[in-house]
């Protein structure tokens, strides 16, 4: 189940993460090689969150998180790391259209004082595209549906080109063809250096959709490939004794 | 029409239009901002709070908007300093230090011989309005609508999502601390004119207003400052021939409108309540 760290774009060692008392995560180690597509799972509240914002630097943990051979505390920026989150965080009815939400992530190639380019609004109708949101550039998030939202939100992550994209539950409410080509966006874009971590709890997607899972409750509880990571003894230890019987033996 | 044009004639409302004016621009400008971010309370504080300025500045027989500064200017510091605190919110911490200001201020004028009541500080005094109140109104707003233009996309950013903003190299938390500064200059300029009390109106409630009707940012901004101009020109014109207080009268120009607003785009918002998950 051991990764090789030649070549990772994405590495922790012993990452730990405590909410007061609370300790949310612990002992976190893995690699991540450029390219994968990795399901993260673990029922609700095992840290999948907290484990994204750590390697956002979103919250302050113990250990290291090293992207791209930089350590996080040496990082003077986090735009090599796109982060979509569940959408319940963001304000759905701020004033703000499809293509300005999509061009925001071309705020990492230029300074504060500089204005948008003919160059930055071909990538983001290009990642609109991408998501098959093209023609949807002048509406207002108000008038998106759960899915459509998503989707603008993953446009935003590709104008920002991130080598490292995480998405929390972050098809929560996409239609199933929508979900379905999404993956086959993503496979593509792995294919071209593009790493994804994708958090769900939903054990069919992990099973047919990742070439790599890692469980996580509180800890890593397994690493490996779909058949290793659900198999009865991680799914057990990670969701909970008899996990496995109810998931059908894993 | 001498309705129309018969506050014009002196001199003390010509200046008077003009200070509603500026303050009609330049408030909503920032409310804007004030209002997206949910920090009103905040206005609330910061317009209350610079009575402590004011006051202290009268004692020590210095310029009052120098008082209101640097009032302006340690509140956002001490916010700044205090706000980090998660065990009592920064919402506490701006109520506390909003209420302690407002307290040293109240304090400070009730045992000073200034020549000048506590109403005219709390509500202003559009009428008394000089040209050099005008002109000083005039750099501060311009240099205040000028940092949010140029900070617009950065603002833009950090206000609806600060985490994909701080990938993407915003610095968030000097946004936040710009924004703070122009919300008490904006503060400064409301001052002589209508007051601590209803500085926090032309700020808010414009913006306020505006977002009822807005579709983009840009939109919201334009559609505050048309109101906040409008309840301004319009809310002197009727207090002229009511005789009513200037300050109070835009204020409650300001709330009518937004109270129109809100019942006209009642059904709209209703229709939007229920978003469909596909």
């Amino acid at each position: 189940m051991s990764h090789s760290h030649d070549g990772a774009v994405l590495e922790l060692h012993d990452v730990g993460v405590r909410y007061g008392d609370r300790e949310a995560l612990r002992n976190v180690t893995f690699s991540v090689r450029a390219g994968e597509l990795i399901g993260v799972i673990g029922p609700n509240g095992a840290g999948k969150s907290t484990l994204f914002k750590a390697i956002c630097g979103l919250v302050n943990h113990s250990g290291e998180v090293d992207v791209n051979g930089v350590h996080c505390h040496d990082r003077v920026d986090r735009m090599d790391v796109a982060y979509i989150p569940q959408r319940s965080e963001a304000d759905l009815l701020f004033p703000i259209t499809v293509g300005e939400l999509v061009m925001a992530g071309r705020r990492r190639f230029r300074s504060w004082h500089q204005r948008t380019t003919a160059a930055d609004r071909a990538a983001a109708i290009e990642a609109l595209a991408a998501v098959n949101l093209s023609g949807y550039e002048a509406r207002s998030l108000s008038e998106l549906s759960g899915g459509q939202l998503q989707r603008a939100y993953i446009a935003r992550a590709l104008t920002q080109e991130a080598s490292v994209v995480l998405l929390d539950e972050a098809l929560s409410g996409v239609d199933q063809p929508t979900t379905i080509e999404l993956f086959d966006l993503f496979a593509t874009l792995s294919k071209s250096g593009t790493t994804f971590l994708f958090a769900t709890h939903d054990l069919a997607l992990a099973r047919h959709r990742f070439d790599r899972l890692i469980a996580v409750n509180g800890t890593i509880q397994g690493d490996g490939s779909p058949e290793q990571v659900l198999a009865p003894a991680v799914l057990d230890s990670t969701f909970g004794s008899g996990a496995s019987s109810s998931q059908g033996g894993g | 029409m001498h309705w129309l044009t018969d506050p014009f004639q002196a001199e003390f409302m010509q200046r008077a239009f003009i200070a509603a004016i500026i303050i009609g621009v330049v408030a909503p400008v920032v409310g804007t901002w004030i209002v997206l971010r949910r920090m009103a309370n905040l206005g609330d504080a910061m317009s209350h709070g610079t009575l402590a300025g004011v006051g202290l500045a009268y004692a020590a027989g210095i310029n009052v908007l120098l008082g209101a500064i640097g009032a302006g200017l340690l509140m956002a510091v001490l916010l700044l300093l205090f706000s980090s605190n998660r065990r009592i919110g920064q919402e506490t911490v701006i109520t506390v230090l909003g209420t302690a200001f407002f307290a040293v201020g109240v304090v400070v004028i009730s045992r000073i011989d200034t020549g000048v009541e506590l109403s005219h500080f709390l509500f202003g005094r559009l009428l008394t309005v000089s040209w050099g109140d005008i002109w000083l109104n005039l750099a501060l707003g311009g240099g205040t609508v000028l940092v949010v233009m140029l900070l617009f996309g950065e603002l833009r950013l950090a206000t609806f999502d600060h985490v994909q903003a701080e990938q993407v190299g915003v610095h968030v938390e000097m946004v936040q601390a710009v924004l703070v500064l122009l919300l008490s200059v904006v503060v400064v300029i409301s001052l002589r004119a209508v007051g601590t009390v209803m500085s926090v109106t032309l700020l808010v409630t414009p913006a306020a207003t505006a977002r009822l009707l807005a579709r983009t940012l840009k939109q919201m901004t334009l559609i505050g400052v048309f109101i906040g101009v409008s309840v301004g020109v319009v809310g002197l014109m009727i207090s002229y021939h009511l005789d009513s207080a200037p300050g109070a009268t835009i204020g409650l120009l300001a709330a009518a409108v937004f109270a129109v607003v809100f019942a006209a785009t009642l059904p709209r918002r209703n229709k939007h309540h229920h978003r469909p998950l596909l």
